[in-house]
């Protein structure tokens, strides 16, 4: 078995990623040399979503070929890309988002193509709320590879292998460029000791088997909207809101069709071509933005749709936070 | 939690004593202020319905976000619906009362000029600002770490940090830079005002930053705005927060003609800024709301603060400041300067 | 290098567009670098439309309507006057290269000045280059 444990130093660790090969694209989480808490800027959301994401290009047939490459699809690259340092919140997004994207070619190609390297949190920050929705600062979860600090000592870092990917690129790729070191294959299995995700299955279950209708009626959502802005800054923060619309673009005689983020907080994310808008009022978008994640995808899907990063309550210039919404609806579910 | 000793603290319970009265009274029928949230840094906007909801109102230096944005929309809310074309009486709808400092006053005064509200249905509590704190100095100020709790005085921010670690900050270093320059902390319109007089501001510095972006030539000039820019999420909340924004549908959201790509490429992004700017030309009052509210620290408010500038030397122009204006630019002059003979800054005027 | 550069003028049905025919009937050469597209009145030019044509990689952009106090809807021209010069002064503050874009005024009788000025903007704009700020490629 290709068992891969490795103890660094954090500066060393970092000098061993830019050694790696031109195979690799690599992205270095900020955190993982600041040591910071939190799930800091969302480096997995661009990669999982990058706009604008070119699905193909056409341009305009010339008036004499008729052999000419009129469609053309963007050539997928072949580099492997190395998430590296990423929160377990950030990690589960992928799986998260996975489920809803089953089909879609682009986005399986990049997730298949990644690597995930996984930064346990030692401590969170007041805005985190994972262990809500079914995680926790320690989910090893969705990782090829997990990295975690040492007790005591904040120079060095674990490195695991989990999935099969994992352990091959440790062993391979990175673990040539490290110094192997004793003990830390016993050390790393008592820290992880036997870990168990979900742990608190509470709040789905609850969710799960409330009334849609109820949660939809509550009166809480006519004082919540009061506040709202309508910006779109929560959905563009979230790591789970992968709405988006496509466009074709031109420019000329040549053209591409374009895939960027949407928001269901903006009145066109629902406009009509005949002009009706079914969420036209702002209570209607701000209920649907909180009723997909915490009701309308658990149900279809089986997760709460939310990883608890915290991001949207942190950024919210009207400090909407979805931790009281979820203890507004949980009230609504239990009465 | 947010607590506040001092002036504020005053101002805060004056404030929840009249709108209490005023909702008791049935004057009017709901009042737009600012309740704590779940964070200390982050007040949350609120409209208070009813007299004993009244306690929910806060005053404190963390208000960016301006209130009149909010004015239309809750007066509307409160009219009973009615068939299109419906002439209906104003003196018979609820009325609402809101709180305003200089500023949202003055964009209060560009609403009712723009037949947005109706000055008969609104009483307006003004309050001198003294000057709202900037989230993005504040939050560079923590060095990373989290503000648990913040006690406010006159003069100084006292913060707990998690660890039970405090910092004290002096509260006027941390001013909007708007707010620091503003020529009107007061109220320009309102019905009652609370709490002390307006203090002086730095208002011979009021352009500086704008004349430091000037002082670059065109080549520099571009490389500041584009790096400055580039981040741009295309979240629309400098948008949203805008009380100026409020057309039905916005020039970002038209497909025929489509006026700006829609994906965050830098030309698409830098577009969408110079028009967004442009669209508050002659109705900008700096109050900061845009900036306040982007959350990757864009500095959209220099081009409004340029427009403000040039308006004010070309037609000796300050938005909001009467009620029986026209708007600048639905208006003309005979005399106006003439921008086939004039020109911009490089050419000398 | 055979660059050249692409002005849209945005010129006003009454007095400049008819200023263009008569330099056109005139037999007056002008660059053909001005594409010309003519809309009802100057005070119909929004800054949208300026932008758009940049973005779409118009290098030039030029501006022309009936002399203030001549306007066919007597005052469309007023009121532009206010608009764009905040607009200009705002495109050179973001580091539009000055000269890029411009305003005048011509009459229908002025066919003369409209050749004159079509040479002196397209000369000026040839100086500065290819557009490549606020310009969409792909």
């Amino acid at each position: 078995m290709r068992y891969s444990a490795y103890r660094i130093d954090r500066a060393r660790l970092i000098e061993a990623i830019n050694m790696l090969g031109p195979g690799f694209d690599v992205r270095v989480a900020p955190h993982l040399e600041t040591g910071e808490s939190g799930p800091g800027e969302n480096m997995v959301k661009t990669f999982m979503f990058p706009q604008p994401e070119v699905l193909f290009t056409f341009k305009k047939a010339p008036p004499t070929a008729d052999d000419v490459d009129l469609l053309r699809e963007p050539s997928l690259p072949h580099t492997t890309t190395l998430l590296f340092g990423i929160r377990p919140c950030d990690a589960r997004s992928i799986h998260l988002n996975g489920l809803a994207y089953e089909e879609d070619t682009y986005f399986w190609h990049r997730i298949e193509g990644a690597i995930i390297v996984g930064y346990l949190c030692k401590t969170v920050l007041s805005t985190c709320f994972c262990q809500r929705v079914g995680s926790g600062p320690d989910d090893t979860r969705y990782m090829d590879v997990v990295m975690m600090d040492v007790e005591g000592d904040h120079d060095a870092l674990l490195l695991h292998g989990i999935t099969e990917k994992g352990m091959i690129f440790l062993s391979q790729e990175l673990g040539p460029l490290l110094i192997k070191c004793g003990g830390a294959k016993e050390e790393i299995e008592q820290s992880l000791g036997s870990r168990q995700y979900p742990k608190d299955t509470n709040t789905l279950d609850t969710l799960l088997s409330s009334d849609l209708m109820a949660l939809y009626n509550a009166p809480f959502w006519d004082q919540l909207k009061d506040g709202c802005l309508n910006c779109g800054i929560c959905t563009f923060r979230c790591p789970t809101c992968y709405c988006f619309d496509i466009q074709d673009e031109t420019l000329g005689a040549k053209g591409r069709r374009i895939r960027y983020w949407d928001s269901c907080m903006f009145p066109l994310f629902t406009q009509h071509a005949s002009g009706h808008n079914p969420r036209g009022g702002k209570i209607f978008r701000v209920r649907n933005r909180f009723m997909h994640k915490l009701k309308y995808f658990p149900d279809r899907f089986g997760a709460i749709s939310c990883v608890g990063c915290g991001r949207c309550v942190r950024d919210c210039p009207v400090n909407i936070d979805i931790r009281e919404v979820l203890d507004n609806l949980l009230e609504v579910a239990r009465s | 939690m947010l607590e506040v000793t001092g002036q504020h603290r005053e101002c805060q319970e004056q404030l929840r004593k009249r709108a209490r009265d005023l909702l008791a009274s049935g004057e009017i029928a709901a009042f737009i202020g600012y309740g704590n949230g779940s964070l200390p840094w982050v007040p949350r906007p609120i409209v208070v319905r009813s007299p004993e909801e009244a306690d929910r109102l806060v005053w404190n230096s963390f208000l960016t976000l301006n209130l009149a944005n909010y004015l239309p929309g809750v007066l509307k809310e409160l009219e009973p619906p009615r068939r299109r074309g419906e002439q209906v009486d104003p003196s018979t709808l609820p009325r609402v009362g809101i709180v305003a400092t200089g500023c949202w006053s003055r964009n209060i005064v560009i609403q009712v000029q723009e037949n947005q509200v109706d000055r008969s249905r609104v009483h307006i509590i003004g309050i001198s600002s003294r000057g709202m704190i900037s989230r993005h100095s504040f939050k560079q100020a923590l060095g990373g770490k989290e503000a648990l709790k913040i006690v406010e005085n006159d003069h100084e921010i006292e913060v707990t940090l998690s660890h039970g670690e405090t910092m004290v900050l002096s509260r006027w270093e941390y001013v909007r830079p708007n707010c620091k320059t503003c020529i009107h902390p007061g109220p320009v319109v309102s019905d009652e005002t609370i709490g002390p007089p307006p203090g002086r501001r730095l208002v011979d510095e009021r352009f500086r930053e704008i004349e430091e972006v000037e002082a670059k030539d065109s080549q520099g000039r571009w490389e500041w705005f584009e790096e400055a820019f580039k981040d741009c999420i295309r979240c629309y909340a400098c948008r949203n927060a805008c009380p100026l924004c409020y057309c039905p549908t916005c020039f970002v959201d038209d497909s025929r003609p489509q006026w700006v790509g829609k994906s965050i490429e830098t030309p698409d992004a830098l577009t969408f800024h110079i028009l967004r700017a442009y669209h508050c030309a002659g109705r900008c009052t700096d109050c900061g709301a845009c900036e306040s509210v982007c959350p990757v620290g864009i500095p959209m408010r220099l081009l409004t603060k340029k427009l403000i500038k040039e308006a004010q030397m070309l037609f000796d122009w300050e938005p909001g400041m009467s009620l029986e204006e026209a708007p600048l630019l639905g208006s003309f002059s005979p005399d106006d300067p003439d921008i086939a003979i004039l020109k911009g800054g490089e050419k000398g005027t | 290098m055979n660059w050249e550069p692409k002005i849209i003028a945005f010129l006003c049905n009454w007095c400049s567009y008819a200023g263009a025919d008569l330099a056109g009937v005139s037999r007056l050469q002008y660059p053909p670098n001005i594409r010309i597209i003519k809309v009802p009145c100057s005070g119909r030019i929004s800054p949208n439309i300026i932008l758009d044509a940049f973005l779409k990689g118009a290098d030039g952009v030029w501006v022309s309507g009936c002399h203030p106090g001549d306007c066919h809807y007597i005052s469309g021209n007023l009121y532009a006057r206010r608009r764009l010069v905040l607009f200009e002064r705002l495109m050179e503050f973001v580091g539009l290269e000055p000269g890029r874009l411009e305003f005048s005024w011509i009459s229908a009788s002025e066919g003369e000045q409209f050749a004159a000025k079509a040479k002196e903007v397209t000369e000026r704009i040839r100086v500065l280059g290819p557009n490549t700020r606020l310009r969409k490629v792909f």
